[in-house]
């Protein structure tokens, strides 16, 4: 149990009676990059928020590092970067100054480091906050929350307002605190982000978390596109009442269909056939999510 | 200048500082300036006794004669201007200290890091402290040098000690501002009850001793605390000091209940 990072039991937030989140029960474990996935408002920054006791469960508990966030949240704080959904920075500082105060509230950091970081993500420390654009803001918020090499890094929508260069190097950034053994913890709107950066997934929608899973899991799950075309036309039948298939669609020698899970069975069908093409579309975390979504919505009425 | 939140709090107010500083000298040293001229006119003792009582006390308080230099001292800027003065600077610091830094979105990234939500509190207090302080040394500086300029005849002590009073006062309603922010994270009403309830108390205070209906409440307004002993020709009454601390002391506390307890806002 020592690599439980993030511990939550019936974590639940109302905030009047309006309801943030709901029952979660949620586990992140040292040294993963865990993607909590979800529309706006849907309790994404309410988790974030509990977790480091800016607000208080109306029931439910939370450890993180094994400890109550509540009774030992300055300990937590001590291991933990936090980036907030919305960053607001002193605008009366140049950056390196608001790095400077932010480091010495904390005791003071490794400042060759967080100069590096700043490099890294070409950020001119020298400029005041207030000429800084949305996403140069990000990257104050980003070298901040980096800066102390925490344990714990807990970013909501970290890549919001950086252009596509500067979130691949965060995605750079994520793995290699990971490959250090330190968990990242990142909230986000934007699927093909979590899809391209996290190990786990979780899902959340209303305040409560509908689906929790590893990204290599719901992948394989998930519903493909495959098209087989081969040298003669076949018999649709050749394919049907295979596992996992379905939707077969046969006309002049290129069969169409949806397969979920393992394609194996449908290969070694094909085989007696001369088969002179496959193509697949690889599925993305976004037709799942809405796949998910669409289904939720069904159930509801 | 960054190494706490004191500190940086303090760096923050440099040029408000500045320019509150060279508004109130100006305004002390020409006020100082004018007394020779006054003083040779008796004439005004008259006009005094002719006022209705209850303007007179509205804004010269009980002042009896506005000719010798406490008299005048005291009508000119004991009596309205210096309460009203540290009154508001003191809400304006109260209410920015975590109501400000919170409508602003700047309390989210400070208390994620590893400080006590008391700690800041308390360092936002210190930094309110510190700044009536050194503004209540540039009000006495400038009377002292007012003084020298025209050879006044007034104890430079007691001077400290009327100031003090208002410091005392200011920072009173100054600590209720910042209990009224920790309590509901919304500045601009924490400035606006904070201010009502501090006019009130002025003339609750000044028309009590005319008005039968206000005069067994008058003890309920802090500027009766503030003036009552006139420590500009009496000195501090400690039993007064204490009501001002006192009570800053209970808001104070109520500040860090409250704090502590409540969620923050985005």
């Amino acid at each position: 149990m020592t690599n439980r990072v993030i511990h939550t039991e019936n974590l639940t937030k109302f905030y009047g009676k309006h309801r943030g989140l709901i029952d979660l029960n949620f586990e992140v474990r040292a040294g993963e990059v865990v993607g909590y996935l979800g529309p706006n408002g849907s309790g994404k920054s309410t988790t974030i928020r509990l977790l480091l006791d800016f607000i208080r469960p109306t029931k439910g508990r939370a450890e993180v590092f094994g400890m109550d966030v509540r009774a030992y949240s300055v300990d937590i704080r001590r291991r933990v970067g936090y980036l907030p959904g919305e960053l607001v920075l002193y605008e009366n500082l140049t950056g390196r100054e608001m790095l400077v105060h932010l480091a010495s509230l904390r005791g003071g950091v490794d400042w060759k480091y967080a100069e590096a970081l700043a490099e890294r993500l070409e950020l001119d420390l020298s400029r005041s906050i207030k000429t800084l654009s949305k996403g140069n803001k990000q990257k104050v918020g980003l070298v901040q929350a980096f800066m102390h090499q925490p344990e714990l890094l807990l970013l909501d929508e970290p890549t919001s307002g950086l252009d596509p260069l500067m979130q691949q190097e965060f995605y750079l950034m994520a793995r290699e605190a990971t490959a250090e053994g330190r968990t990242v913890f990142l909230s986000s709107h934007v699927l093909a982000e979590v899809e391209r950066i996290a190990d786990r997934v979780g899902i959340i929608r209303e305040g409560k978390l509908v689906l929790e899973e590893e990204v290599a899991t719901l992948k394989a799950k998930a519903l493909r596109q495959l098209e087989m075309h081969f040298a003669t036309s076949v018999p649709a039948e050749a394919f049907t009442g295979l596992p996992g298939v379905r939707d077969i669609r046969v006309e002049n020698g290129i069969v169409h269909c949806t397969i979920e899970g393992s394609v194996d069975a449908l290969v070694k069908a094909a085989a007696q056939f001369e088969v002179v093409n496959i193509t697949s579309h690889e599925p993305d975390l976004e037709e799942i999510f809405l796949a998910y979504y669409t289904e939720c919505d069904n159930h509801a009425e | 200048m960054l190494s706490n939140i004191l500190l940086k709090n303090l760096r923050d107010q440099r040029k408000s500082f500045m320019w509150w500083s060279i508004g109130i000298s100006a305004l002390i040293i020409l006020t100082i300036l004018f007394y020779p001229s006054f003083a040779d006119s008796p004439e005004f003792d008259d006009i005094l006794d002719n006022m209705p009582e209850a303007l007179a006390k509205l804004f010269v308080g009980a002042v009896s004669d506005l000719t010798s230099p406490e008299g005048y001292l005291n009508s000119q800027l004991f009596v309205l201007l210096v309460p009203l003065l540290f009154m508001f600077f003191a809400i304006a610091r109260g209410s920015g200290a975590i109501a400000g830094e919170e409508e602003k979105g700047t309390l989210d990234l400070l208390l994620s890091y590893p400080l006590k939500r008391s700690r800041v509190l308390i360092e936002k207090f210190a930094a309110m402290v510190v700044t009536i302080l050194a503004m209540a040394f540039v009000f006495w500086l400038s009377i002292a040098v007012g003084a020298v300029a025209i050879g006044m005849d007034i104890s430079l002590w007691r001077v400290a000690e009327a100031t003090l009073s208002g410091v005392f006062l200011g920072l009173a309603f100054g600590t209720l501002a910042l209990a009224l922010g920790c309590a509901n994270s919304n500045r601009g009403l924490s400035i606006g009850v904070a201010s009502a309830l501090g006019v009130a108390a002025y003339f609750l205070n000044a028309l009590a001793p005319v008005v039968d209906a206000l005069e067994p409440l008058q003890k309920l307004s802090l500027f009766y605390y503030y003036i009552e002993a006139d420590p500009l020709s009496n000195g501090l009454d400690l039993g007064h000091v204490g009501v001002l601390l006192g009570l800053t002391g209970i808001l104070l506390s109520v500040a860090l209940v409250t704090f502590n307890r409540r969620d923050l806002v985005t």
